[in-house]
């Protein structure tokens, strides 16, 4: 007994506690698991032993074994997602092997997928009061052209708005799940892989969009980090009430990702590689006027206006359409209670700007090992090395399309071999060419997640986990601007910030199950988590640069360090029950503690509470009722979670460094510390219902919920007298209000055709509610604004002068003696009868709604169809990069005002101030994307197996191929400040979302 | 058989389990501190952190005297605006538009409050950090010092300040009790070096004190100053009589730090000086080309004032002296005129500084003839004016407009700054009313 004797030791080490594993009589169940209509194997099928903590999941050829099993009569019973489950009660025998297989029907109905939710008893859906949305690995390996785990997510659930800020390779995805919950904190939900939290950090280490000054956020967020192909499951904790156990981490919602794990039997040999082309939506529509206009005079060297010049439309050389190619292999398998799951993935693409790429190498691990009946180990780790070049855009004056929307199309960027260089740039910091040829932004990162479990089960109703997770990983940025290159003083200067994360997190669950009697069930778990983040910082610069110069150095160097540690501890109790398999009552507590609270704060408690209730499992239900509804179920939850204070250190009233008179000398901040800081509190409700109709072959999830985020911590002045001038106080709150909705069909099965449907609905209401004064406006970067009684981020700026009617106004406006007829800002009288620039709400970058609609077609056993639309509705856009275009004459627009169709400047350098009338360039954004369309060729596997493959699949697919919008600009789902709390929905020169197609084969063996 | 696990061997062990890792679990920290800077409590707890607030505090003032002299000599007839100066300053100028919300209203305010609550977090924790008496003694009269002179700057620009300072806020007091703050603080940090030798000092000048500038003779000259716009003359007599004309105290701006005056007349081009100053001096008087760049035109200005470069201050590392020699000398006349001793004596100390032609240190020259003048009134117009050309943009100026009244050619636009708006808002004490 060797395996004893190592658990021996193992508990030994861990506790000093030995513990001696009693043997018992058990015997294997395996068989394989199909689709009834199809006859396809079903992969990823949970089989559970009903009763117990066993289980497995299928291969992708359907087969599943279960070891380990009790003798005597089991119910063993297999879900999948898309599928109605099915139980079976079978006979086990001692030390025999039972050979039980399943063949599924589709349902829309997903009432009883397995979710985890944080806990370490896995639970059903049907038994919670908050809605958990859950979407299959499959979905998120197949969804064509994403390469990031977070993007694959773009029209799968409900109560989200997923954005991708840029369409730069590796470029940054933004998720808001039901709304915006902080103002100065972030607003991104907290990731969860295999129970590891992961960094999924956005700052910006060099500027390539917006300034540091602004927001500092980078054009990436790290989720990008991670191969979707290694994903079995997501589940999407969306509000307090389902995110709770997650404590003072959770106010943004939490996205829990499962990564496949091997199974019992042969080893199953997956190989999938596919070539993808990226090409521009669209360009810019430029001025190409063969007569010279305003700008071109003063910029492009035009001799007088509507003389003949030449045009350069320079698109032809920064477009382009970027080749890439996606490949992944994956082994998994087990047998003498080994699993295993191995996974190795490249991802290279090129960028539909020039020079712009990304590319990703990783592996993964996992590993688990059955010790004895009672105790299993386990290891998953996850390699991950990848590098992304990017160019600038947004408001960087070296951006590429920056420079495209600012120079008039008079001016000749080509390489002047007399000159030696590029030409520099009249109007902006840099020649786009040049930025192309010579500068560079790399991104590099080698990252490293990786956990250890171990789960005792000393009986089948009790289960004792210990998970310990890693995330480490060291971001190189390298920004290099080469010398002479936007004039002829400019020596150079290169940034090179290298950052190092590390998040680790401890957790212990103790689960108790127990069923008293068949109508009665309770489960209670005990848990404790800690976690550590810490992040270090060291920006190395160098400016004076020798030619060619990739590295720091350089006459001129600096280099600073900055480090920040964020620790807390967590506890939690939950209770869940269930009556007569109809009623589900859960409760649960956790006490928070974390470092960035005040002492007097440290402690904080986050209740929540859940009713599932299954009308369709009353008696009274049968017969009218179930023949209209087959399945019907009310929930309803109430929870609070926390958001840690935005700056870790605020609590402390720190000290700066100065210099007097060549001494070293401290200073105090002029923000007071804050000994009272506490967590950003959100307390939900949420209700609903999910009803499921003809047979369960159409479903409806239908939720509700009310938000509201207090003690949101802001700035808040104080009287200078005390030698401070600001403080950060939890003195701010909102509401989100919304609804969701979710539309399951199976519209036909028959054997040689079937179509399924989802179409889903969300529509969320943002309220500030509470300012330091009501009267305070709160301005973010351009134009978005926190203002009392309005939904955050409001677009708030210069309007029109109107006339009495509501149209604009007109005014003369003299300009060298010439009179023009322009519009003109509106103007405001004080109280005072001082006259100033009117300033009012414009837009909201909120969308009223957003939806998506998703069909999946099978025709015939070989021929899969799917084709998902996304949409998000009634949202504005900031079209920065029009207002420029329009300011420097470089739009089509501008082509009217040379030809005479309009007053003159109307667009070019308009004297009246309209770059200022921030109203005209509040754009609708509404869109509706043909976000995925993907057709499958199965190929024939009798021929196949002649090679040792048993499935084989052709694929042509594509991402993004369409939009339907008003929107003028190159893309309305992009946004500037990437992943901003506040600032959304500005287009400034930002890199459109390529369209892509691809070409992909997979096999299986 | 539900709850019967409990009674079983296996269930037991899980406990201690799950109590140890408990156990573990709740030997984790949370009491972080911040790696990227100290915080207050450290500070004080440190000698070298206490030090380093020393010499932070003394950084504070010299980084703020441009926020003193904006207001001071804009409301006054010694600079002007160009025409790229924020609108707040065309305000003073002019005195149109004012606004209680201008940084330039509440630039001098937050500035001293800032000083002051380093000086007290100085005080506070000289006892605690074991300074040697000399070190300690050193440092407690430069934080008395620095603390009376930012209450001494607020009373020049306000009418009435809080004296505690208080993350609350407090209520303002009047001038007159916040003179006599000023002056304790003084006499106290006097008494505090008085037995204290220049050795002792020797580990306070190299650690803390900023180059050159020197305690006593800064400490002599402000409780002149001060005693002075108390109208206690005899005291400000003596403090005068006290102070070395020999020896400048400055404070220096060595790179990376610049000279702020430099950096808003220069590298920011705001202000310039007015040209009447120079227009306005005695002929053959030295010192208007001492100050002002009299040999070539100045920029443009915004309203039309016409201006002048600034000549002293006009390089980014160039010192300013806490008070001039002659300060002290106009001082001593003017204590005399005007505790109505005989004029003899004043007329010498104003002849003294009329006819000076040369100086051992950087100051500015009259090489003007002496005068002769009979009367009190005579002689304070006389003194008036040698105050202006001998202390131009020194911060003087508005409180001398306040002292002189009638005897002066100029009324300044504003007669106090406003209490800043954003204390009106924030001080629970209702400063505004």
């Amino acid at each position: 007994m060797q395996e004893v004797r190592f658990v021996r030791l193992v508990v030994a080490l861990i506790v000093s506690c030995p513990v001696v594993a009693a043997a018992q009589a058990t015997g294997t169940i395996r068989g394989r698991i199909t689709d009834v209509s199809t006859g396809a194997p079903v992969s990823s099928a949970q089989v559970r032993v009903e009763g117990t903590a066993l289980g497995a999941q299928t291969a992708p050829d359907g087969s599943y074994t279960i070891t380990g099993v009790p003798s005597g009569s089991q119910s063993v019973s297999t879900r999948h997602v898309g599928y109605a489950p099915q139980t079976i009660t079978v006979t086990v025998a001692p030390s025999s092997t039972l050979t039980q297989d399943f063949a599924l029907r589709s349902a829309a109905v997903t009432l009883s997928e397995v979710v985890v939710t944080g806990v370490a008893a896995p639970t059903t859906k049907r038994q919670l009061g908050n809605t958990i949305e859950t979407v299959p690995g499959e979905q998120v390996a197949e969804a064509p052209g994403v390469t990031a785990i977070d993007q694959a997510l773009q029209g799968r659930i409900t109560g989200a708005v997923i954005s991708e800020n840029s369409g730069q390779p590796g470029g940054g995805v933004s998720i808001r799940l039901r709304g915006t919950n902080s103002i100065l904190g972030g607003a991104e939900p907290l990731y969860v892989i295999d129970g590891v939290i992961v960094d999924n950090s956005a700052e910006a280490l060099v500027s390539l969009s917006g300034n540091a000054t602004r927001g500092n956020q980078a054009l990436s967020n790290r989720m990008a980090d991670f191969d979707p192909s290694d994903v079995e499951r997501i589940e999407v904790l969306k509000g307090a009430a389902a995110a709770a156990l997650y404590g003072a981490r959770a106010n943004n919602g939490v996205i829990q990702i499962f990564t496949k794990r091997g199974q019992s039997g042969r080893p199953n040999l997956s190989a999938s590689s596919q070539v993808t082309w990226n090409s521009t939506p669209k360009r810019y529509d430029l001025n190409m006027s063969p007569n010279a206009g305003y700008t071109d005079v003063i910029y492009g060297g035009a001799p007088a206006i509507g003389a003949p010049i030449q045009r350069y439309d320079i698109q032809d050389q920064i477009f382009r359409t970027g080749v890439g190619n996606d490949t992944h292999f994956s082994v998994s398998g087990g047998n003498g209670g080994t699993s295993y799951y191995m996974g190795a993935g490249y991802q290279g693409e090129d960028g539909i700007l020039r020079t712009t790429k990304y590319n990703r190498k990783d592996f993964r691990v996992n590993l688990s090992q059955s010790l004895s009946d009672q105790f299993e180990v386990g290891l998953r780790a996850n390699y991950i090395n990848s590098l992304a070049d990017f160019i600038p855009e947004g408001e960087q004056t070296q951006g590429v399309l920056t420079s495209v929307i600012f120079t008039p199309t008079s001016v000749n960027p080509a390489f002047n071999p007399n000159l030696g260089r590029y030409p520099y740039n009249p109007v902006l910091g840099a020649n786009p060419l040049d930025v192309m040829a010579n500068w560079s932004a790399p991104e590099r990162v080698t990252r490293l997640l990786g956990g250890l479990e171990a789960t005792w089960r000393p009986v089948s109703s009790i289960t004792l986990r210990y998970l310990s997770g890693v995330d480490d990983y060291r971001r190189e940025d390298t920004y290099l601007q080469p010398p002479f290159s936007t004039s002829a003083n400019f020596t150079g200067s290169i940034q090179n910030p290298v950052q190092f994360s590390r998040l680790f997190n401890n957790d212990i669950t103790l689960t108790h199950a127990v069923t008293p009697n068949p109508n009665l069930g309770f489960n209670t778990s005990f848990g404790f988590r800690y976690t550590r983040d810490h992040t270090e910082t060291v920006r190395a610069a160098g400016a004076d640069l020798g030619p060619g110069q990739t590295l720091v150095g350089g006459a001129t160097q600096t280099a600073t360090q900055s480090e920040e540690e964020l620790r807390t501890v967590g506890w939690y109790v939950e209770e869940r029950a269930s009556v007569g398999d109809r009623l589900f009552l859960t409760g649960g507590l956790n006490w928070d503690e974390s470092s960035a609270f005040g002492p007097s704060q440290r402690r904080q408690l986050f209740p929540r509470a859940g009713l599932s209730y299954v009308l369709d499992r009353e008696p009274w239900w049968r017969g009218t009722l179930s023949n209209v509804f087959s399945s019907f179920r009310l929930r309803a939850a109430v929870g609070e979670t926390g958001g840690q204070p935005p700056g870790l250190y605020s609590r402390f009233a720190n000290y700066v460094n100065t210099s007097f008179s060549g001494k070293p000398g401290l200073v105090s901040s002029i923000t007071a510390g804050n000994p009272n800081l506490k967590p950003e509190r959100q307390r939900e409700y949420e209700g609903g219902f999910d009803a499921g109709f003809f047979h369960d072959r159409a479903q409806v999830e239908f939720s509700l919920y009310n938000k509201k985020t207090t003690d949101l911590v802001l700035s808040i002045p104080l009287p200078p007298s005390s030698g401070f001038q600001q403080q950060f106080q939890n003195i701010g709150s909102l509401t989100n209000k919304g609804v969701e909705l979710a539309l399951n069909t199976v519209n036909v099965t028959r054997p040689n055709f079937s179509w399924r449907t989802r179409l889903t609905y969300s529509a969320n209401r943002n309220r500030i509610t509470n300012l330091v004064t009501s009267s305070d406006t709160l301005l973010f970067d351009y134009l978005n604004a926190v203002i009392v009684g309005q939904p955050i981020g409001v677009f708030y700026g210069g309007v029109y002068a109107r006339n009495p009617d509501g149209s604009i106004a007109y005014a003369p406006v003299t300009v060298s003696g010439q009179s023009l007829l322009l519009p003109v800002r509106g103007k405001d009288t004080l109280a005072s009868g001082a006259i100033v620039n009117a300033q009012r709400i414009i837009g909201d970058p909120n969308p009223k709604f957003v939806a998506s609609f998703g069909n999946d077609f099978d025709l015939g056993q070989r021929v899969h169809l799917s084709v998902l639309l996304d949409g998000r509705f009634g949202n504005d856009v900031a079209n920065f990069s029009r207002r420029i275009e329009e300011l420097f004459g470089v739009s089509k627009v501008v082509e009217r005002e040379i030809s005479g169709d309009t007053v003159a400047r109307t667009f070019s350098l308009n004297p009246a101030g309209r770059s200022l009338i921030y109203e005209e360039y509040i754009e609708d954004g509404t869109f509706v994307k043909l976000r995925e369309i993907a057709l499958d060729l199965t190929l024939d596997p009798a021929w196949l197996g002649r090679f040792g493959a048993h499935e084989a699949k052709l694929r042509v697919a594509g991402r993004n191929l369409k939009t339907w919008t008003d929107y003028s600009g190159l893309d309305p789902e992009v946004n500037m400040f990437s992943a901003s709390t506040v600032s959304r929905g500005v287009d400034f020169a930002t890199t459109p979302l390529p369209r892509q197609f691809s070409i992909g084969l997979s096999f299986k063996f | 058989m539900p709850y019967t696990f409990w009674m079983t061997s296996r269930a037991r062990k899980a406990v201690p389990i799950f109590a140890a890792f408990a156990v573990l679990a709740t030997a984790c920290n949370l009491d972080l501190t911040n790696p990227n800077a100290p915080t207050e409590e450290e500070v004080v707890s440190d000698l070298n952190g206490l030090l380093a607030v020393a010499v932070g505090m003394q950084g504070q003032f010299a980084q703020a005297i441009d926020d003193y002299m904006v207001t001071n000599s804009l409301v006054t007839d010694e600079w002007g605006t160009e025409t790229k100066a924020l609108i707040s300053y065309q305000s003073l100028l002019t005195g149109e538009n004012f606004d209680p919300s201008y940084l330039v209203v509440s630039a001098p305010w937050s500035a001293s409050y800032s000083v002051i609550k380093s000086a007290n977090t100085v005080l506070a924790g000289a006892d605690n950090v074991g300074l040697g008496a000399g070190l300690r003694a050193g440092t407690v009269a430069l934080a008395k010092l620095f603390k009376a002179m930012a209450f001494g700057m607020l009373i020049q620009q306000y009418d009435q300040v809080p004296i505690d300072v208080t993350t609350e806020g407090s209520l303002p007091q009047p001038r007159a009790v916040v003179m006599d703050t000023i002056l304790d603080l003084l006499e106290s940090a006097r008494a505090d070096i008085a037995n204290v030798s220049d050795a002792d000092l020797a580990g306070f000048k190299s650690r803390v004190a900023g180059t050159g500038f020197d305690l006593r003779n800064t400490i002599d000259a402000m409780l002149a100053r001060y005693y002075l716009m108390a109208g206690r003359y005899a005291d400000a007599f003596a403090a005068a009589d006290r102070v070395s004309l020999t020896t400048l105290s400055v404070l220096s701006y060595p790179a990376p730090t610049r000279n702020p005056i430099e950096n808003l007349a220069f590298q920011l081009g705001y202000v310039a000086g007015l040209k009447s100053f120079a227009d306005q001096a005695e002929a053959g008087d030295r010192r208007p080309s001492y100050w002002l760049n009299t040999a070539i035109p100045g920029p443009a200005g915004n309203p039309d004032s016409v201006l002048l470069f600034l000549k002293k201050y006009s390089t980014p590392q160039e010192s300013f002296p806490l008070y001039l020699p002659d300060e002290m000398k106009l001082i001593k006349a003017e204590a005399l005129v005007r505790s109505n001793s005989p004029t003899t004596e004043a007329l010498a100390l104003v002849n003294e500084v009329r006819t000076q032609t040369s100086s051992p240190v950087d100051e500015p020259v009259a090489g003007l003839p002496p005068v002769v003048l009979a009367t009190q009134a005579e002689l304070l117009a006389e003194i008036a004016k040698q105050r202006r050309y001998e202390l131009y943009e020194q911060g003087l100026r508005w409180e001398d407009t306040r002292r002189f009244g009638t005897a002066l050619t100029t009324t300044p636009t504003q007669p106090f700054l406003p209490i800043p708006q954003q204390e009106c808002n924030t001080n629970p004490a209702n400063p505004c009313g």
